[in-house]
C-alpha cells in the first residue's frame, strides 16, 4: 500500500507541482495545508505517514512547526522541504525532531523515501 | 524716573492717596497739639505725624515703582489708618469717635501688608483666614464695644453709644485683649514660617522689612501680656514705646531694601562683566557667573533654538527652548516658584535665564545681568544648536539605517516569493517530464511548454524586482526618461508633465521616482480612476513630486506599507508626503525633497 503524506506550504504552485512529483514518485497525498497552524491540525486529523513541511510558513517557522507534531501520539514522520539550501539553517534540521532535509527543486518521492525508516 | 506699568488709574489712585494723605496729616497735628492725654508729649508731637507721612509717602513711592504689586498701596492704607487712629485725640465728636472706634485698624493693616509682601497678594490660605480675622478684631470687635461703652472721662462725647452695659462691656474688653494677643503672636508665627519657607534669594528680598515686623509683632505681644498680667505701667509702656519706634522703621527698612538692591545691581553686574571677559569657555561657567550675580543657585540657561530653517511653511517666531546638551527644556510656568527672562540681542531672541521667581522683584537686575551676558549667550547658543543638529543627524541616519534593513528585508521576502518559488517549480516539471519522455512523450512535451512559460514568468519577475531595486535607466538616464518609461507601463493613460531636464542628486532621483512608482502602483490597484498626471517641479532647492489621478478618492495613508516606506524613505532626506483624498474628489500626492548639493551630485 502506499505511503501517505500531507503537503504544507504557503506557496500553491509549489504543492501543486509537489503533488505531482510524489504521487508520480508513490506517495498517496492526503492533504495539503497553507501555514503552521492547519498543518498541525491536519498532521493530527489525518494520521499521515508523512508530513513535507516548509520552512518560511506565514504564522510560525517549520522547525517549531515540527516540534509540535512530533509530541502528537504516534508522530509521523516529518521531511524539512525548502527553496533555500539546508546549510541556511545550520543545525536546526537536526534538532526540530524532523527525519531530514530535502531542498525543493531536488524534490522526488524517492528523495523523500530515502530519508524514510 | 521712569515707572513702567504704571497706567492712568494707578496713577489718580496714587495722586488721590497722597490727598488724603495731607488731610490726614493736618487732622493729626491738630490732634496732637490740642490733644490733652498723650505722654510722652515730645515724643507723640514728633512721632506721630512722622510715622503716618512715612508710611504713606513710601507706599507712594512703592506702588509706583511696582505698579502691578499691592504692597503700596497697602503701605500707604497704613500711614492713612494711623492718621484715622490719631482722630481719637480731637475735640470734635464725630472725628473722636472714629478715631477711638478704629484706632487698631493701622496694625491690621500692616500686618496684612508684611505678609503679602513682595506682590500684596496672600497666598497660603491659613494667611488668607488670618488676615480677614484681624481685620474683624480691627473694625467688628471695636465697634461692638462703642456701642456699649461711654467715652472716658474728659473725652468728647461716644456717638454711637446706645446704651451703658458694663456686662457687655466686659466681654467686649476681653475679646479685644485675648484677640490683639492672638493677632500680635499669630503675625510672629506667620512672618517666621514665612522666612521658614523662603528660597536664600527670596530671604535676602524679605530680610529687612521682615524681621522689622517680626519685631514689631513681637514687642506688641510682649505689651499685651504685660497689661494682662498686670506689670507695672512703667515697664509696659516702655515695651510699647519700643514697639512704636520699631513700627516706626518699617518704611525707613523697606526703603533700606531699595538701596541695598540698586547698590549691588550695580556691583553684581560689574563682576559679571569682569568675570564674562575671563570666560575661558568650558559648559556652566556662563552659568555660574550668572549665577554668582544674580545670587541665586538654582539659575539655570535655556538657549533659543529657531525651527528648521528652510523648511516650507514653518513661522519663524517658531522653536524651542534647549539646555547646553540640547535637550528640550519647559520654561517655568507663573505661580510655580521659578520664574524667566528671555533674553535679545540685536531684536533676536537668544537664551532665557530661568531664576528664582524672587527676582522677578529685581527685573532692572535681571534685565542688566542677561544684557551683559548677551554675547556670551549667544556663543553658547551656537554651541548649543550644534549639538541640536548633531543629534538630528545622527537620529536620521540612524533612520536610514532601518529604512536600508527594512529595504533589504523586502527584497529578500520578494526573491524567496517569486522568482525562487517560479525556478523550483520549473526543476520539478521539468524532473517529471524526464521521466516521461520514454513512456509518454506528448505529456512530457506538455509539461516542457509548461516549464518553459515558468522560466519566462521567473525572468519577469526578476526584471520587475531589479527595477525595484534600482532601475537602471534612472542611474542611466536620468528622472525624465524613468518617469516616461514608468508612465508607459502603467495599465491606465498617465500623462507626464514638467520634469527637470538636468540630473538631480542620485538619492533624490531616487525618492522622487519610487514616490510615482508607488503612486502609480496605488492607483491602478485603488483608485479606479480614468487617468493620472504626473510633475516634478524645482521650487527654492525642493523637488516637488506630484502624482494626482481622478480617482474615488479616500486613500488612507496609514493603512498601507507602500505609502509608510516612502514616508520612511523620505524622512531620511529631510522630505515631506501630503496626501490629499477627500472621497469622489481623487487623489493628490504631494511630496517635498530637498535637493541641496551634496557630494553626490558631481556625477553628470
Amino acid at each position: 500500500m502506499a505511503r501517505t503524506i500531507l503537503i504544507v506550504d504557503d506557496h500553491p504552485s509549489f504543492r501543486t507541482s509537489a503533488r505531482r512529483v510524489l504521487e508520480a514518485g508513490g506517495f498517496a497525498v492526503v492533504g495539503e495545508a497553507a501555514d503552521g497552524a492547519s498543518g498541525y491540525a491536519a498532521a493530527r486529523d489525518l494520521h499521515p505517514d508523512v508530513v513535507l513541511l516548509d520552512v518560511g510558513l506565514p504564522d510560525a517557522d517549520g522547525f517549531r512547526v515540527a516540534g509540535c507534531i512530533n509530541g502528537l501520539a504516534d508522530p509521523p514522520s516529518v521531511v524539512i522541504v525548502s527553496s533555500r539550501d539546508s546549510s541556511d539553517f545550520g543545525p536546526l534540521v537536526a534538532r526540530c525532531g524532523a527525519r531530514g532535509f530535502v531542498a525543493k527543486a531536488d524534490l522526488s518521492g524517492a528523495a523523500v523515501a530515502a530519508l524514510l525508516p | 524716573m521712569s515707572f513702567p506699568g504704571l497706567t492712568a488709574g494707578k496713577r489718580a489712585g496714587i495722586a488721590a492717596i497722597g490727598f488724603v494723605g495731607l488731610l490726614g496729616l493736618a487732622a493729626a497735628i491738630v490732634a496732637v497739639v490740642t490733644g490733652t492725654d498723650l505722654t510722652p508729649r515730645w515724643l507723640v508731637i514728633l512721632l506721630v505725624p512722622l510715622i503716618g507721612v512715612a508710611f504713606t509717602a513710601t507706599g507712594m513711592y512703592a506702588w509706583a515703582r511696582r505698579p502691578e504689586s499691592w504692597f503700596g498701596l497697602q503701605m500707604s492704607l497704613v500711614g492713612l489708618a494711623w492718621f484715622l487712629a490719631t482722630l481719637g485725640g480731637s475735640d470734635e465728636p464725630v472725628l473722636f469717635t472714629l478715631g477711638w472706634v478704629f484706632g487698631s485698624l493701622y496694625a491690621a493693616v500692616v500686618i496684612h501688608a508684611l505678609l503679602g509682601f513682595p506682590t500684596g497678594r496672600l497666598t497660603s490660605p491659613v494667611d488668607r483666614a488670618f488676615v480677614i480675622a484681624i481685620y474683624a478684631l480691627t473694625t467688628v470687635v471695636p465697634l461692638a464695644q462703642a456701642l456699649v461703652v461711654p467715652s472716658p472721662a474728659g473725652y468728647p462725647r461716644n456717638l454711637v453709644l446706645i446704651s451703658d452695659d458694663s456686662g457687655l462691656a466686659g466681654i467686649a474688653s476681653a475679646v479685644l485683649q485675648y484677640g490683639s494677643l492672638f493677632a500680635a503672636g499669630g503675625a510672629v508665627v506667620l512672618l517666621l514660617a514665612r522666612w521658614a519657607r523662603a528660597t536664600p534669594p527670596q530671604r535676602r528680598l524679605l530680610a529687612p522689612l521682615l524681621w522689622c515686623g517680626v519685631a514689631t509683632a513681637t514687642l506688641l505681644t510682649l505689651t499685651v501680656i504685660g497689661e494682662l498680667l498686670h506689670l507695672p505701667e512703667g515697664v509696659v509702656n516702655a515695651v510699647d514705646l519700643a514697639g512704636v519706634a520699631i513700627f516706626a522703621s518699617v518704611p525707613l527698612a523697606f526703603l533700606a531694601g531699595i538701596v541695598r538692591s540698586n547698590l549691588s545691581r550695580g556691583q553684581s553686574v560689574g563682576q559679571l562683566v569682569a568675570r564674562l571677559g575671563g570666560v575661558g569657555g568650558g559648559r556652566g561657567s556662563l552659568r555660574d557667573a550668572l549665577s554668582s550675580a544674580l545670587r541665586d543657585r538654582s539659575l539655570a540657561i535655556a538657549y533659543w533654538m529657531p525651527a528648521a530653517t528652510g523648511v516650507p511653511g514653518t513661522p519663524p517666531d517658531q522653536g524651542r527652548y534647549v539646555d547646553a546638551s540640547g535637550a528640550a527644556v519647559e520654561l517655568p510656568r507663573p505661580g510655580s516658584g521659578r520664574s524667566f527672562t528671555e533674553v535679545e540681542r540685536e531684536g533676536r531672541r537668544v537664551a532665557a535665564i530661568i531664576h528664582d521667581s524672587s527676582l522677578d522683584e529685581e527685573p532692572e537686575l535681571v534685565r542688566a545681568a542677561g544684557a551683559a551676558a548677551a554675547l556670551t549667550l549667544e556663543n553658547e547658543r551656537l554651541d548649543a544648536e550644534l549639538r541640536v543638529q548633531i543629534a538630528e543627524v545622527r537620529a536620521s541616519r540612524a533612520r536610514l539605517l532601518d529604512v536600508v534593513t527594512r529595504e533589504r528585508r523586502r527584497i529578500e521576502r520578494d526573491l524567496h516569493d517569486g522568482a525562487q518559488q517560479r525556478l523550483v517549480a520549473l526543476a520539478l516539471t521539468l524532473g517529471i517530464a524526464e521521466q516521461q519522455v520514454d513512456s509518454d512523450p506528448a505529456s512530457a512535451q506538455a509539461l516542457i511548454r509548461e516549464a518553459r512559460g515558468e522560466a519566462r514568468l521567473a525572468l519577469e519577475e526578476l526584471r520587475e524586482l531589479a527595477r525595484g531595486i534600482h532601475p537602471a535607466i534612472l542611474t542611466d538616464r536620468g528622472l525624465g526618461p524613468a518617469l516616461e518609461a514608468l508612465a508607459s507601463r502603467a495599465p491606465l493613460p498617465v500623462e507626464l508633465g514638467d520634469v527637470p531636464r538636468e540630473r538631480l542628486p542620485a538619492a533624490v532621483e531616487g525618492a522622487a521616482y519610487f514616490v510615482v512608482a508607488e503612486a502609480l502602483a496605488n492607483v491602478a490597484k485603488y483608485a479606479r480612476a480614468s487617468c493620472a498626471a504626473v510633475a516634478v517641479r524645482r521650487v527654492n532647492g525642493t523637488a516637488v513630486v506630484e502624482v494626482r489621478d481622478d480617482g474615488v478618492g479616500g486613500a488612507d495613508p496609514s493603512a498601507g506599507s507602500g505609502l509608510r516606506g516612502l514616508q520612511d524613505r523620505l524622512s531620511a532626506i529631510d522630505g515631506r508626503l501630503a496626501i490629499t483624498s477627500l472621497s469622489g474628489m481623487g487623489t493628490t500626492i504631494r511630496a517635498e525633497i530637498p535637493c541641496l548639493p551634496t557630494t553626490t551630485t558631481s556625477r553628470r
